[in-house]
C-alpha cells in the first residue's frame, strides 16, 4: 500500500492534462460537432477529475496502511540560495489533513464537472469553461498537497486567477444598466484578494525571517523549539534585528487572518463573495461554496501550532487567534443578517457560504481544528449541493421563461418586460411540483445547512458550538462566550434565511408565468444532486460524536478527529512541551462527547428558525412578485443589512477616496509634476540646452577645423599654382638658378676668401 | 701670344652664357635646341681644355660620352618638335603651355 505514495504527483499531472486537452483542442472538437464535441469535451475533463479522485483514494489507504503517517513526496528542489542557508523544495505533504481536502476537491469537484457538462450544455464557450475548471483543480491541489508556504501561495494565487477567470466568464453580458456587471465582479474578487494575498507574502517572509525557514514542519518544531527553551527573543534571518518571539507569532498568525478573510471572504474583505455569483452557477458551487474559499481555513488549520503557541505565549489576555475566533463568528451573524435581505437565490446562498466560512474560522480560531475540518467537509456537501440545486432552479426558470416567450403566438417580439430575473426568488414559488428532484435533493440541503439533526450539518455545527460552550475552554478566554452566542445567533439565522428560501422558490403558488411552465433539469444535472444529497445525510460518520464517552456507533465514531490526530500539532503540544516546562498547558479542547445542553439548544434554534419562517412570516406572502417581503418591518434589518454596509463604505468612502487619488496621481503628479515639470522642463530642456552646445562644438569646431584645412590648402595651393608657368623657359630659368645657387653653396668658403 | 687654358675657359664660359640666354628668351624650339647644343660643347670644350691642362685624359674620354648623349638627345628633342609641329602646327613654345597651373 505505501508504494501508492510515490504515484502522488499524478493528482496534479491529471488536471493539467485535461488543461492542455480542452484549452489546446478541445474547442476544435465542439466547434467541429457541438453534440459529441461537447461529450469529449466535458467526459474527458470530468475523467482526468475522476482520475486525481481514485489516486488521492489511493493515498487515502496508503496512509491508513502506514498508521497515518505523513510522506512527503520531493518532486525537485525549487529555490535554493545557499547563502541564505535557504531551501524551498517543491514537495508535496501527503498527510491526512492534505487527502481529507484533496478528498474533498476532487471528490465534490468531479461531481461538479458531470453536473456542468448538463448545465454548459449549448455555451458558445463550453471547452474553455472545463479548461478553467481543470485549472482549478490542478492549483487548488497544489495548495493543499504543499510541504511549505510558498508552494501554498503558489496555489493560492492559481485558484484565485481561477476564481477570476471563472466569475468573469461571461464578461461580455451586461447588467440592466449597462454596466459590465460580471467583468466587475471579477475585477472586485481579485482586487479583494489581493489584500489578503499581500498580507500572505508577508507572513511569508515573515515566518522565514524569525524560523528561518518556511516548510510547515521545520517552522513548527522550531516554534515548539523556541517556546520549550524560553526564547523569548528572537534574531531574525540575515540581520541583528530582534524581536520578541510573542510578538513575531501574533504578527505572522494576524498576517495569515487577513489572508485567510481574503480567500476566505471573511469580514471586512468578504465583499468580493457575493458579486462571485455572477460566474456560472456550477463554478460558484464548486469554487465559491466548496472547496476554493475554505483556502483559508485550510491555512488556519495547517498553521494551528503558530496560532496555539500564539495563544499560549498571550497568557490568558487577548492573543490572535481569539481575533480569528471574534472575526469569523461576527462574519457568521452579518453574513447570516444580510441573507435576510437578499432576493437573488444564489446571493442568499453566497452570504450563507460567508456566514459558515465564519463558522469555520470561528472553530479555527477557538482551537477546535476538527469541528472546522469537519464542518468544511459537511459544508462542501451540502453547499455544493445547494448551489447545484439553485442552478438546476435557475435552469428550470431559464426555460420556462422561454417557454412563455414563445408560447403565446410564436413570436419573440412579444416580450413583456416585467423585470424578470430567473435567479430572483421572488418570481419563483411552487417549483415543488414542477421540479420534484431538485426539491427534494434542496431540502435535504436546506436541512443540512439549517443544522437540523440528523443531517451532517447539525453534527459539524454542533461540534463547534460545544466547544465554544465548553467550560475548561472558557476558562481559557473570555472571548469564547462571545462567540458561542455570535454563533449561536448565526445559526438561528441560517435556519430562518433558509426557511425563507425554501418558501419563496419551491412551496406556496407560483408568482411568475415563467415558474408555472419550468421543468426538472436533465438526469445529468439531478444525479449529482442525488450523490451529494446522500453525502450530506451521511456525512454525519466522518465525525460522529460519543454519547458519554462511549462510541455512538462501534467503529464509526470520531473518525475524522482520529484521522487528523497525526497530522495537526496541536495534539502533540501538551506532551511536548509540558515535560520540558514543567507547568500545565491549556490548549482548548475540544469535547467527544456530546453535550445534549447545547445539542438541543442548537436543535431548537434551527427548527425554530426553519418553523418560524415557513409556516408563520413567508405563510401567506410575498403573494405576487412585487409584494413586501414581511422583514421589511423589522426595524434596522433592511435598511441597516439590507444596504450592504461593508460594500457602502467601500463605494462611497474608499473608492472616491481612491479615485480621487488616483486622479490626483495621474493628473498633478503624473502629468503636470512628472510629465510637464520634470520631463519637459528639467529633462528635456536640460537635454535640448545641452544638444544645442554639442551642436555649436559640432559645427564650429570640428566643421570649422576640416573646412579651415581645406581653405588653408586651397589659398595655399593658389599662392604657388602661379609659379607653374607652363613655358619651358620659366622651368629652365628655375634650373639655372638652381645651378647657380648650388654654385654659390658650394663655392662660398672660396668666394668669401 | 700663347693659347692658356684660361682663353679656352673664357670662351667656353662666353659660350655657355650665350647659350645659356638662348635657351631663356628664344621661342623657336630648333633655335633653343642648338643653344642647349651649344652649351653642351662649351662644356665639352673645358673637358678637352683642361684635359691638355692636366695630361690626362679622362676628360676626353668623358667628351665621347657627352658626345653620344647628345646625338641621342637630338634624335629625340627632333622627333618631339615634329611631332608638336604635327599637332599645333608651330614650333613656338610660348603657344606650348599645357602645364600652366
Amino acid at each position: 500500500m505505501e508504494q501508492f505514495f510515490d504515484i502522488a504527483p499524478l493528482i496534479l499531472i491529471f488536471p493539467i492534462i485535461g488543461v492542455l486537452f480542452n484549452g489546446l483542442v478541445g474547442r476544435r472538437f465542439v466547434d467541429y460537432d457541438r453534440k459529441t464535441g461537447e461529450k469529449w469535451s466535458g467526459w474527458f475533463a470530468t475523467f482526468m477529475a475522476l482520475s486525481s479522485f481514485v489516486v488521492v483514494v489511493l493515498l487515502n489507504l496508503a496512509l491508513q496502511a502506514s498508521h497515518h503517517h505523513a510522506e512527503t513526496v520531493l518532486l525537485w528542489d525549487w529555490i535554493v540560495i545557499p547563502s541564505m542557508e535557504l531551501s524551498i523544495p517543491w514537495a508535496m505533504q501527503i498527510d491526512t489533513l492534505s487527502v481529507t481536502m484533496m478528498l474533498v476537491i476532487t471528490g465534490v469537484g468531479s461531481i461538479i464537472h458531470i453536473y456542468s457538462i448538463g448545465y454548459m450544455h449549448g455555451d458558445p464557450n463550453f471547452s474553455r469553461y472545463f479548461t478553467y475548471l481543470n485549472l482549478f483543480l490542478f492549483f487548488m491541489l497544489i495548495l493543499v498537497s504543499g510541504n511549505n508556504y510558498l508552494v501554498l501561495f503558489v496555489g493560492w494565487e492559481g485558484v484565485g486567477l481561477c476564481s477570476f477567470l471563472l466569475i468573469g466568464f461571461w464578461h461580455d453580458r451586461l447588467g440592466k444598466d449597462g454596466v459590465m456587471k460580471n467583468a466587475n465582479a471579477a475585477r472586485k474578487a481579485m482586487i479583494a484578494n489581493r489584500v489578503g494575498d499581500a498580507a500572505m507574502i508577508l507572513g511569508i517572509i515573515l515566518t522565514f525571517w524569525v524560523f528561518g525557514s518556511i516548510t510547515f514542519d521545520e517552522v513548527f518544531h522550531k516554534a515548539i523549539e523556541f517556546v520549550a527553551h524560553h526564547e523569548e527573543v528572537v534574531t531574525l534571518v540575515g540581520t541583528d534585528i530582534q524581536i520578541a518571539l510573542s510578538t513575531a507569532l501574533t504578527a505572522i498568525t494576524v498576517l495569515f487572518l487577513i489572508a485567510a478573510t481574503g480567500k476566505s471572504a471573511q469580514l471586512v474583505l468578504h465583499v468580493w463573495l457575493p458579486d462571485a455569483m455572477a460566474g456560472p452557477t456550477p463554478a460558484s458551487s464548486l469554487i465559491h461554496a466548496a472547496t476554493m474559499v475554505t483556502s483559508g481555513i485550510y491555512l488556519i488549520v495547517r498553521s494551528n501550532v503558530l496560532y496555539e503557541l500564539s495563544r499560549f505565549l498571550s497568557h490568558g489576555s487577548f492573543s490572535s487567534s481569539d481575533l480569528v475566533a471574534l472575526v469569523g463568528a461576527a462574519t457568521a451573524l452579518y453574513a447570516g443578517l444580510i441573507a435576510f435581505t437578499q432576493n437573488d437565490i444564489k446571493k442568499v446562498l453566497a452570504y450563507s457560504t460567508v456566514s459558515q466560512l465564519g463558522f469555520m474560522i470561528a472553530a479555527a480560531g477557538m482551537g477546535a481544528y476538527i469541528a472546522a475540518m469537519f464542518h468544511l467537509i459537511t459544508h462542501a456537501f451540502f453547499k455544493a449541493l445547494l448551489f447545484m440545486g439553485a442552478g438546476s432552479v435557475i435552469h428550470g426558470m431559464e426555460h420556462g421563461h422561454h417557454e412563455i416567450a414563445h408560447g403565446h403566438d410564436g413570436h419573440d417580439d412579444h416580450h413583456e418586460d416585467d423585470g424578470f430575473d430567473p435567479q430572483d426568488m421572488r418570481f419563483m414559488g411552487g417549483l415543488r411540483h414542477k421540479m420534484p428532484t431538485t426539491f427534494w435533493t434542496y431540502l435535504v440541503g436546506t436541512l443540512a445547512l439549517a443544522g437540523i439533526a440528523p443531517f451532517a450539518g447539525f453534527w459539524s455545527k454542533d461540534e463547534i458550538l460545544a466547544h465554544a460552550f465548553a467550560t475548561d475552554n472558557v476558562e481559557i478566554s473570555s472571548v469564547m462566550t462571545i462567540v458561542f452566542f455570535m454563533l449561536a445567533a448565526a445559526a438561528f439565522c441560517t435556519a430562518f434565511y433558509m426557511g425563507r428560501q425554501l418558501s419563496m422558490v419551491f412551496l406556496r403558488k407560483p408568482r411568475h408565468a415563467a415558474a408555472e411552465h419550468a421543468h426538472e433539469s436533465p438526469k445529468l444535472m439531478t444525479i449529482p444532486l442525488v450523490v451529494l444529497a446522500v453525502l450530506a445525510t451521511v456525512g454525519v460518520f466522518i465525525n460522529l460524536p460519543e454519547v458519554d464517552h462511549t462510541e455512538m456507533v462501534p467503529g464509526a465514531t470520531l473518525v475524522l478527529e482520529h484521522w487528523l490526530h497525526e497530522s495537526l500539532g496541536v495534539f502533540h503540544l501538551e506532551s511536548e512541551l509540558e515535560p520540558i516546562l514543567g507547568e500545565d498547558i491549556h490548549i482548548p479542547h475540544t469535547p467527544t462527547s456530546i453535550d445534549f445542553r447545547v445539542a438541543g439548544m442548537s436543535l431548537l434554534l434551527a427548527v425554530g428558525g426553519m418553523l418560524l419562517a415557513v409556516f408563520v412570516v413567508y405563510r401567506k406572502s410575498p403573494g405576487d412578485a412585487s409584494d413586501k417581503d414581511p422583514t421589511q418591518k423589522i426595524p434596522l434589518l433592511w435598511s441597516v443589512f439590507g444596504r450592504l454596509p461593508v460594500d457602502s463604505f467601500y463605494s462611497k468612502l474608499i473608492i472616491p477616496g481612491f479615485n480621487r487619488f488616483a486622479w490626483w496621481l495621474s493628473q498633478k503628479f503624473e502629468w503636470k509634476f512628472w510629465h510637464d515639470f520634470i520631463h519637459e522642463n528639467i529633462i528635456r530642456d536640460t537635454f535640448v540646452w545641452f544638444a544645442g552646445l554639442i551642436d555649436m562644438l559640432d559645427k564650429q569646431g570640428v566643421d570649422g577645423l576640416v573646412n579651415g584645412l581645406g581653405s588653408a590648402t586651397k589659398w595655399l595651393a593658389d599662392g604657388i599654382r602661379v609659379t607653374q608657368t607652363g613655358y619651358a623657359r620659366t622651368y629652365a630659368l628655375s634650373v639655372f638658378l638652381g645651378a647657380v645657387a648650388l654654385l654659390i653653396y658650394f663655392l662660398w668658403p672660396y668666394i668669401m676668401q | 701670344m700663347t693659347v692658356t687654358v684660361e682663353w679656352y675657359i673664357a670662351l667656353s664660359v662666353i659660350l655657355f652664357t650665350i647659350g645659356a640666354v638662348g635657351v631663356l628668351v628664344r621661342r623657336n624650339a630648333i633655335i633653343i635646341f642648338m643653344c642647349i647644343e651649344m652649351m653642351l660643347n662649351s662644356a665639352n670644350l673645358l673637358f678637352v681644355a683642361f684635359a691638355r691642362q692636366l695630361g690626362d685624359i679622362d676628360g676626353q674620354v668623358l667628351v665621347f660620352f657627352v658626345i653620344v648623349v647628345a646625338a641621342a638627345e637630338v634624335a629625340v628633342g627632333l622627333a618631339l618638335i615634329v611631332t608638336i609641329f604635327r599637332t599645333k602646327r608651330s614650333i613656338n613654345i610660348d603657344e606650348i603651355n599645357l602645364m600652366k597651373g
